[in-house]
């Protein structure tokens, strides 16, 4: 038996209506990542660059990981390890592929030149690499109920580091590649002082493109009859099951889909400027910050994800030299007052609270001459807390940030009038 | 014995040394609504899960519409036409009513994950038919104005009631009630009463109602199946199990409180 066909078939909207609202949203996402580009490279800032492409591909990978922590609500602590798949299998595929094409690792070609595109291809076969990785590690241990998938991605992480540390040192001639064949360079990835020379193609304009489909895709899954299967999963794997959700195949898929975007990004950050692909850089602590993005974001909320990935990657930067934030307290608490729901009076103390401290450290640090950058994990962890005691479902709880506040009261009202 | 719709043949499960149900037999013909009775640890939620897979049976076997279920995953089995409510409430508490019941619909989708990713024009009928049809649901069970509604925030008889409407969702032949009246004050259990008749004839159900209310099923079941110690010790028309020997002395061998007509529920 399947749904009523002839009335989904009335219901759909004509082919032309619904290739526009398809590919709409990408070419909007792909022409916003167009115009960050054209800024960025108009203003010349390469430390902001830098700072955007790192939260680009924080996005990408917190994004990715609620797919599993907060849709299915499995827990997964190995994110960077399809990261580094993904990463070194990106890394090596254009830079072999450089020396071999153009007897050079550099960079070839311009703004959406053949150099980019071979930058891209390879990119998306990490991320496919990873996505096949992430299938063989999650079909057996998500099979089973409970914790085992931390236990098992943990696990993975520590294997991908350990064989990573193993490889052979970085070719540097086309000439030795030929010689070497392809198993001997595959496997020639720089060992424990990581894989350097790969060329710099991670532009914000590719980055963005990519945060674009990451969250388009994670959006759309979100709010169709999948994702809805996929956070059945999460609050009650026996309900879900009996109501004919297909539990363990989803959740294999959501962590699939996560594996390869994880990897995506790992070939983002493979040919980011000054980066260098180390076995370390992409272990345990990597994994970590990526969980504590989307716990901080709220398991489940994709604007929850971006915002906390915006945050936690632009908060040490912005330790370094600490600006006023009384402004942005104003700002905060006028906004509170006037929009909040019934708890606006807690919110606006917390608000005030906050900024005075946050001030008050300012000018100690000031005073005594303290740089701050020095003590982000303090800051880090300390938010972290603070968060926990005030929105512990995270700052968007499951919600997305227009379902929540007086947008999303006037959407829900919006919503129950069209309903017949 | 080939028109019965789903067919119980001597299904047991033992815990450990606990023989929770034992050689447990039951026919359903369509359209049946029956009911499943017995004191507190009887093995009526046990028998439940059984049918939906949710345990596999030690020996016996069930099959629907001459279908064999026993063995298969849960998942399967909802599709092949079975649906459950829960007697300690399972629903997704953080999603809201509607979704709720849309999550129930999933199973009789066509396309695939790839179409809904690109939102394509047959993916995006099929989500309007699944909501339209979730909102049809929720109206037959007065839940229509809570839609958005995270369903936690829901008192304690509509979640019963969203329970059933999820169940119903599914699209099942048959539909298995574990204690729907747990919880509910005398007029909801009126209510409710009125509320199955009405779902076993406009989706055509054949219900098993397990229920501890002793108004609800005897006003309810045309036959009464009664369970003590996971054994079968009657079957019957409300009438005659109400006068059964070995019923009121398994109700009456059970401490006092889980005498019937009993108001709450085991959680
Ligand atoms: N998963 C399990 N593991 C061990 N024992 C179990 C399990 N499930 C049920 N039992 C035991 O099986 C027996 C039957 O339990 P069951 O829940 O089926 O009773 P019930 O008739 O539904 O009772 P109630 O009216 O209280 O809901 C009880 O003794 C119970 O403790
Ligand atoms: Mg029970």
């Amino acid at each position: 038996m399947t749904l009523d066909q002839r009335r989904a078939a009335e219901l759909a909207p004509s082919r032309a209506v619904a290739a526009l609202r398809s590919a709409a949203p990408l070419a909007v996402g792909l022409g916003l990542a167009l115009a960050l580009h054209l800024g960025l490279d108009a203003s010349d800032l390469p430390f902001h660059t830098k700072v955007l492409v790192d939260v680009g591909i924080n996005v990408i990978l917190a994004v990715s990981l609620t797919m599993v922590n907060g849709f299915t609500g499995q827990f997964s602590v190995g994110h960077a390890a399809f990261m580094a798949v993904g990463g070194y299998t990106a890394g090596a595929l254009t830079y072999y592929s450089s020396l071999l094409l153009w007897d050079s690792g550099d960079q070839h070609g311009g703004f959406l030149g053949a150099g980019e595109w071979l930058f891209v291809g390879s990119c998306i076969v990490g991320g496919l690499v990873a996505a096949a990785a992430g299938y063989v590690v999650g079909l057996p241990s998500l099979r089973l109920r409970g914790d085992y998938l931390a236990i098992v991605t943990l696990g993975f992480g520590e294997i991908v580091r350990v064989i990573l540390q193993q490889t052979g040192n970085v070719k540097f001639t086309a000439d030795e590649v030929r010689e070497a064949g392809f198993l001997d360079t595959a496997t020639s990835l720089g060992g424990a002082l990581g894989f350097t020379g790969v060329p710099t193609y991670s532009s914000i304009f590719w980055v963005y493109a990519f945060v674009a489909i990451t969250l388009l895709v994670a959006h759309r899954l979100k709010f169709s009859t999948y994702g809805r299967a996929f956070l059945s999963i999460r609050e009650d794997e026996i309900a879900a099951e009996a109501m004919g959700v297909r539990t363990t195949r989803y959740k294999v898929l959501a962590f699939v889909l996560a594996a390869g975007f994880a990897g995506i990004a790992g070939g983002m950050f493979a040919h980011q400027s000054g980066a260098t692909l180390n076995p370390r850089e992409l272990g345990f602590q990597k994994s970590f910050d990526v969980v504590t993005m989307v716990v901080l974001g709220g398991m489940g909320s994709i604007s929850g994800a971006v915002a906390a990935a915006a945050i936690l990657t632009i908060l040490p930067e912005l330790l370094r030299d600490l600006p006023h934030v009384w402004p942005a307290g104003v700002l905060v608490l006028a906004l509170g007052l006037a929009f909040g729901g019934p708890k606006r009076a807690r919110f606006a103390l917390w608000t005030v609270g906050v900024t005075a401290a946050i001030e008050a450290i300012r000018f100690g640090a000031r005073r005594l001459g303290v740089n701050l950058a020095d003590y982000r994990l303090i800051f880090y962890a300390l938010s972290l807390i603070l968060m926990m005691i005030l929105r512990p479902q995270g700052i968007f709880g499951v919600r997305e940030a227009w379902e929540i506040g007086p947008i999303g009261r006037i959407l829900a009202r919006r919503a129950r009038r069209a309903a017949p | 014995m080939s028109d019965a719709l789903l067919q119980v043949d001597a299904i047991s499960k033992s815990f450990g040394g606990l023989r929770a149900v034992t050689e447990f037999t039951l026919r359903l013909a369509p359209g049946d609504l029956q009911g499943l009775i017995g004191p507190n640890g009887a093995g009526k939620t046990t028998v439940f899960n059984l049918l939906t897979g949710v345990y596999t049976p030690t020996a016996g076997t069930i099959s629907l519409a001459g279908r064999r279920l026993s063995g298969l995953r849960p998942h399967r089995i909802a599709q092949a036409g079975m649906a459950r409510t829960f007697q300690n409430i399972r629903l997704f508490g953080d999603l809201s009513v509607l979704d709720n019941v849309r999550v129930a619909c999933h199973l009789r989708v066509n396309r695939g994950v790839l179409s809904a990713i690109l939102r394509s024009g047959g993916s995006i009928g099929e989500e309007r038919a699944i909501t339209e049809r979730a909102r049809s649901l929720l109206r037959i069970f007065n839940l229509l104005d809570r839609e958005a509604e995270d369903a936690r925030s829901l008192p304690y008889g509509d979640q019963r009631r969203l329970e059933i409407a999820r169940a119903i969702a599914t699209e099942p032949r048959v539909l298995l009630l574990d204690e729907p009246a747990a919880g509910m004050n005398p007029q909801e259990k009126i209510e409710l009463r009125e509320l199955i008749r009405k779902v076993r004839r406009d989706f055509g159900l054949t219900v098993l109602l397990i229920e501890h209310d002793m108004g609800v099923v005897m006003d309810c079941c045309e036959k009464i199946t009664v369970l003590d110690h996971g054994v079968t010790i009657a079957h019957g028309t409300p009438e005659r199990i109400q006068s059964d020997s070995k019923v009121i002395e398994a109700y009456l061998g059970a401490p006092a409180s889980d005498l019937p007509p009993r108001a709450g529920g085991g959680r």
